[in-house]
């Protein structure tokens, strides 16, 4: 996948939510707090939010610097950037 | 054939064969009555351009007898017989070949001989652009094939069958070491062949390589100990069962799952059962390698390396599931370098490559740590670099025990591994711990890879891995934070909307709503949006 020119779409995404993912990942950092019902659908929902903040700001910068592929560099600039905006 | 053909600019194959064949066919000499005698030169001609055909898969079997027909005959027909008659020219076997099948009708008793390297020459110099599968068949396999059958569907069985036949044969009457060994050879070459160009023809037959999962080197190794230590018997009398022990003890080195501590025993004579299994394998291993490798340790009697391995048990009870590279450097100062390079040496065979990094390690710790005067040989340290890796690698799963004695070595890439590590309670089983963490993830990183619609490096992957890490976290305190402050202790979806109004998500013109109807195209939106139905109802309901 990394290496890939084109992702196909078909094959790699999935479009649901890994909600059992989720709930235990909130569950083993905060255990004392408890997620209401579709609340792990809205935490998704962030979490794609945020990649995809992430991955446009990416490529951006990828394609500032001229390059074909996103390097890590990239990544990390990014983050940086997009990660302060989502502090919240 | 095509130069021919086309230039007559006949219409149709059938007259296009046809013209092909009444030149050609009367060359080969397996057909000595054939009513077209044309020239050699003729067919030569022919052949060429027959040659140029490009492979038929037809078999070139007898269908001679339809050649006397040739009116009545289909352009599939005629294209067999111009491959049956093709065989022409460019010789590069030898005279003496058997004589190829591939007219079994039509192959009269006229002097075989005769016939035999002309026809073979032939059939070689034809099949050479051909199916080379055709060749030795029709060189080998003649009494096979002799029997005049037409069928093209035995063709592979027969004709491997007659291979293997004719091998042994065509050595026999030709004589020639050329013709056979070019034969053999040509066999060997083109017993490949077939095979392939059937999956080639027909690709629905292929197979995927099945999926495989991978094992739970956890459960399997757990399973080996309990059935070990069923069979384990006390003492040294290992010898007959040393090689399962070893293998066990091997390979429990890199479980990753060990039983805790569970106390120092002091029996001289074997561990408690607790640990018998560990404690077994490694008194085999430090019994069964200083018998089986020879020359390496000086002083190992079997009284030393028993309270070698007494202690390396007690050790290894003690410290609660440490590898035997920590045990042993634990026996190491008790004397019993043999022990140790023997044992390292079956880990080395187990755990060979990367242990560059860890060597450099292990000096620095155990230095430090042991009695330097048993690690003198270069090849305890080599041996105990693999050991020191498995010990990384245990200690990656098991709990962080501190061991007493190996604390420079323990600490070192145990706290390297915790600094990766996201700060999370472990537990005993620390694959499927981490796994699901990482595959949860790697379903955002896909999608992060399908967002950004550009090539990545897997270094780039990685570190967006780190930043989601890093987000999630910071959403879980966020979260937290909100619902403390609304007094609560559960997370409502008015806290999500909340943080992404803060992260400047949603704003006043854009709404949590229209958010949620864009990215999320499943039936979650009828989950969370509330929408009224009939009835007076409203799902979710408010």
């Amino acid at each position: 996948m990394a290496l890939s020119t084109t992702v196909p779409q078909k094959k790699n995404i999935k479009r649901k939510a890994p909600r059992g993912f989720l709930k235990r990942a909130m569950k083993q950092q905060k255990p004392h707090l408890r997620l209401e019902t579709n609340g792990d659908l809205l935490i998704h929902l962030n979490c794609l939010l945020f990649i995809h903040r992430l991955a446009e700001e990416s490529r951006i910068n990828a394609s500032e610097s001229k390059c074909r592929t996103i390097k890590k560099e990239h990544v990390v600039a990014a983050a940086k950037v997009i990660l302060k905006k989502s502090r919240g | 054939m095509a130069d021919s053909k086309s230039s007559d600019s006949e219409p149709t194959t059938r007259t296009l064969l046809r013209r092909v064949l009444d030149s050609a066919v009367p060359r080969t000499p397996l057909r000595p009555r054939s009513a077209r005698t044309r020239s050699l030169s003729s067919q030569r001609k022919v052949t060429a351009r027959r040659q140029s055909h490009g492979a038929r898969a037809i078999g070139r079997w007898a269908h001679v007898q339809a050649r006397g027909h040739l009116e009545e005959q289909t352009p599939r027909t005629l294209l067999k017989n111009i491959l049956l008659t093709a065989p022409e020219s460019s010789i590069v076997m030898p005279e003496s070949v058997v004589m190829p099948v591939v007219q079994p009708s039509r192959r009269s008793t006229s002097g075989p001989q005769v016939v035999q390297p002309s026809r073979r020459e032939s059939s070689r110099g034809s099949l050479e652009l051909q199916l080379p599968e055709l060749e030795p068949s029709r060189t080998l396999a003649p009494g096979l094939l002799a029997s005049g059958r037409k069928k093209q569907k035995l063709r592979l069985s027969v004709f491997q069958q007659g291979v293997d036949q004719g091998l042994p044969l065509s050595q026999e009457p030709h004589g020639n070491a050329d013709a056979s060994s070019l034969t053999s050879t040509s066999l060997n070459l083109n017993f490949a062949t077939p095979l392939q160009s059937q999956s080639v023809g027909r690709p629905g037959l292929a197979r995927r390589p099945p999926t495989r999962r991978a094992v739970d080197m956890g459960a399997f190794l757990q399973d080996l100990r309990d059935t070990s230590m069923a069979l384990v018997s006390p003492g040294d009398s290992h010898r007959t069962p040393i090689a399962t022990l070893q293998k066990d003890a091997v390979l429990e080195d890199t479980q990753p799952f060990f039983p805790p501590l569970v106390g120092r025993s002091p029996s001289p004579e074997k561990p408690t059962q607790l640990l018998a299994g560990r404690a077994v394998e490694v008194k085999a291993l430090a019994v069964g390698f200083p018998n089986t490798s020879s020359g390496i340790s000086g002083e190992d009697g079997v009284e030393p390396l028993g309270d070698a391995v007494d202690e390396q048990a007690e050790e290894r009870m003690e410290e609660g599931g440490l590898s035997v590279s920590e045990a042993k450097e634990a026996t190491g100062t008790q004397g019993s370098a043999g022990v140790e390079e023997s044992e390292g040496h079956t880990e080395v065979t187990e755990a060979d490559g990367s242990a560059g990094a860890v060597e450099a390690k292990e000096p620095g710790g155990s230095s430090g740590d042991k009695d330097t005067s048993n690690r003198t040989a270069s090849p305890q340290l080599a041996s105990s670099g693999p050991k020191s890796l498995q010990a990384r690698r245990l200690r990656q799963f098991l709990e962080p025990v501190p061991p007493r004695s190996t604390a420079d070595l323990g600490t070192e890439p145990l706290q390297s591994l915790l600094a990766r590590l996201p700060p999370r309670p472990r537990t005993a089983g620390r694959r499927p711990c981490q796994d699901p963490y990482k595959a949860g993830l790697n379903h955002y990183m896909k999608l992060f890879s399908f967002y950004a619609k550009m090539p990545m490096e897997k270094a780039a992957l990685e570190m967006v891995e780190k930043c989601l890490d890093k987000y999630f976290q910071h959403l879980c305190n966020d979260l937290e934070v909100f619902a403390a402050h609304a007094g609560r202790k559960t997370v409502k979806p008015e806290d999500l909307e909340l943080l992404m109004r803060r992260q400047g998500l949603v704003t006043d013109q854009v709404s949590l709503h229209v958010l949620v109807e864009r990215y999320l195209p499943l039936e979650y939106r009828q989950l969370l949006i509330p929408c009224a139905f009939s009835g007076n109802s409203v799902f979710p309901p408010q």
